[in-house]
């Protein structure tokens, strides 16, 4: 165990990262002028990973949506493992890392955002976590990975188990499981939670979201360019709850309200539904010269949930419960945003295995159909170039560019 | 002013030449071959010849199909989509879904009352159910191409083929084949496939009003019994329905010159 420990050290895997995508990522290339918020995002993400590594650092890998007000609240930095995939598919060595996952006899058919961050894992680039932190996921596979992580390193697995409906029980229910959760996070890292820190992680994470939110407000009524994509960035992110999150929102809140005295940018506006791949990826750069991309995910009403700072722990409760997929709401949420956003378009993006995916697509035909509006439905890999050419989408997307011109 | 409308496809390679009142005065196929620049020089110069006239005659040419950016001389290129969509409109503009299936391709596209596309989807990752299907499991089975539809009317029981794989079909046909199944029985198994396939692309953007084919697999009358036995509906296919898009892309050429 020691010396798998110390095969484990964050020294050790920080210089393994860096090997794979210090000095192997290509340079990418970016329509238009980077926004500050994005840099500022680059700068955090950077102090991040570089805080993680350390020996002396709490690490919590956490999956998508969990409430992070309560990782940063312990000073633990949330490591979502899932989110790395898309600096893998920058990378020119992610072939190397998704081998590994075969070696393991992994199928290529499984999703490549799980085969990446496990042979990350395999390739031994991730810090080694002090605990693992998850939730109800749509995503079966992820919850397994995230079990496996946990095993892998032999640290504790603190699970929230999400119900379906909101109701006062279901509120309690899960409420009493994050004072739980909390109580065993008191016993692994060997401190009290002060009442202060959580409150403080509840503020933060309420002043990003009104900035997050008020950007939103403005691509009600203007198109932004860059803006739409980096909500989407903060929302995969996840590090609400951390005071540079809320400086990022700020600027980028700040930055867009320039943006709208200017010049609107022109095309009809599409929303991306899905798995989207990074920035300067082939398809995005392509279909931005002729729509106006806006992302679904940071649109979410969930997202929009400010916590109550006197009762922390039941707003986030319901925060959790509004964002585990719920194909009702999801419709009813997804209509609003049409109506709200000017939508004229869907581009319903499924990373090939991915059911949960497949599982929404007809309840999003139908609603496009309903509304008149025009879909593309693209079947990518976004990680494994093995699985992906442009040229075998190319003619669907031309043909949805042809429809929206 | 008389437009030209050039499909390079996988398999085959299109050309249509329309006049000012829309009228089709010439068309031309041949196969694409290795080069489809040179597949698309040769079907230019005959049509041309076809109907009498030279290059300096025709005022814009617009293409389609997969090799469509690869023209040097065309005006404009367009998906097949669009092209297919326009095409089945001006031959009978009461259709409102449209099957094409090409070489490597299919795909289900519902139109409007003035021939815009509404909805579309296509076939992903495999071929299985396309025209080089239907080339692989010929090939397998000793038959010409162009024999398939008659041969699956002769067909007197019910055999099943997978739709999943081009590759995995052809070896079900080799095994099939090899335990003696009749060929019809076969053949007519490979039609089902086929319907199976492009019935379920049908229903993702919902079959609305009459159901019309192009693309050259609706050459094979034993497609299209299938996918009218299937969904208890009669089928349209177009003349020349391999032609559909090069049609297209010349009307689209007439409304943009």
């Amino acid at each position: 165990m020691e010396q798998e420990r110390n095969g484990q050290r964050r020294s050790v895997q920080y210089q393994n990262l860096l090997r794979l995508i210090g000095d192997l990522r290509p340079d990418a290339e970016i329509d238009g002028p980077q926004l500050r918020a994005s840099r500022m995002r680059s700068i955090v993400n950077c102090h991040r990973l570089v805080e993680a590594y350390k020996e002396r650092s709490r690490v919590a890998y956490v999956s998508e949506q969990f409430p992070t007000e309560i990782a940063f609240a312990f000073e633990a930095i949330p490591w979502n493992i899932e989110s790395m995939s898309n600096m893998l598919a920058q990378s020119a060595d992610v072939n190397r890392i998704l081998q590994l996952t075969e070696e393991q006899n992994l199928s290529r058919d499984i999703c490549s955002f799980l085969r990446g961050p496990y042979g990350m894992m395999l390739a031994n680039c991730y810090p080694r976590p002090n605990v693992v932190l998850t939730n109800n996921q749509p995503c079966e596979g992820l919850s397994k990975l995230i079990y496996i992580s946990g095993k892998r390193y032999s640290v504790p697995i603190l699970p929230l188990h999400t119900p379906d409906t909101i109701d006062e029980d279901s509120l309690r229910y899960l409420v009493k499981q994050m004072q739980y959760l909390i109580s065993q996070l008191e016993g692994e890292f060997g401190v009290e939670l002060a009442p202060d820190s959580l409150r403080a992680a509840v503020e933060h994470s309420n002043q990003a979201r009104e900035y997050f939110s008020e950007t939103i407000r403005l691509l009600e009524t203007h198109k932004l360019a860059g803006v739409s994509r980096e909500l989407h960035e903060i929302f995969g992110m996840n590090y609400f709850g951390a005071k540079q999150n809320a400086q990022i929102c700020k600027v980028l809140f700040e930055e867009a309200l320039e943006l709208a005295k200017g010049e609107e940018k022109k095309g009809k506006r599409v929303m991306w539904i899905g798995q989207a791949p990074e920035e300067s990826h082939e398809l995005l750069q392509y279909m931005n010269r002729v729509v106006d991309i806006v992302y679904w995910a940071p649109l979410w009403e969930a997202n929009a949930l400010v916590l109550d700072e006197d009762e922390p722990l039941r707003s986030m409760a319901h925060r959790a419960i509004l964002y585990h997929w719920n194909a009702e709401r999801m419709r009813v949420d997804t209509l609003r945003m049409c109506e709200t956003f000017g939508i004229e378009g869907f581009v319903i993006s499924n990373v090939w295995g991915c059911r949960n995916m497949m599982g929404i697509n007809p309840m999003l035909r139908d609603l496009a159909a309903s509304r008149k509006l025009k879909y593309l439905t693209i079947n990518i890999d976004l990680v494994d170039r093995n699985n992906y050419t442009f040229n075998h989408i190319k003619n669907r997307v031309d043909a949805f560019l042809e429809l929206m011109q | 002013m008389i437009t030209a409308g050039i499909d390079v496809g996988s398999l085959s390679t299109k050309a249509a030449l329309m006049n000012e009142t829309w009228e089709v005065i010439g068309f031309d196929l041949v196969l694409t071959g290795g080069s489809n620049r040179t597949a698309t020089e040769l079907t230019y110069e005959n049509v041309l010849g076809k109907a009498g006239l030279t290059r300096n005659d025709i005022g814009f040419v617009v293409t389609t199909g997969y090799g469509r950016e690869n023209v040097p001389f065309a005006d404009k290129h367009i998906s097949e989509i669009t092209c297919h969509a326009i095409g089945m409109h001006l031959l009978n503009p009461e259709i409102r879904t449209i099957l094409e299936i090409g070489g490597q391709d299919s795909k289900a596209i519902r139109i409007d009352e003035a021939g815009n596309v509404e909805s579309f989807a296509m076939n992903d990752k495999c071929a299985a159910g396309c025209g080089r299907f239907l080339e692989v499991t010929a090939k397998a089975m000793g038959l010409e191409l162009t024999d398939l539809g008659e041969v699956s009317a002769l067909s007197q029981n019910t055999v099943r083929i997978s739709s999943t794989c081009t590759v995995f079909a052809e070896t079900e046909v080799v095994s099939l084949v090899a335990v003696g199944t009749p060929i019809p029985d076969i053949v007519k198994a490979v039609h089902n496939s086929i319907a199976t396939r492009a019935i379920s692309l049908l229903r993702t953007v919902g079959i609305s009003g009459p159901l019309g084919m192009s693309g050259g697999v609706a050459l094979n009358r034993g497609v299209v019994r299938a996918l009218e036995e299937a969904l208890g509906m009669k089928v349209f296919v177009a003349d020349n329905p391999q032609v559909r898009g090069a049609i297209g892309a010349a009307f689209i050429g007439q409304r943009l010159s």
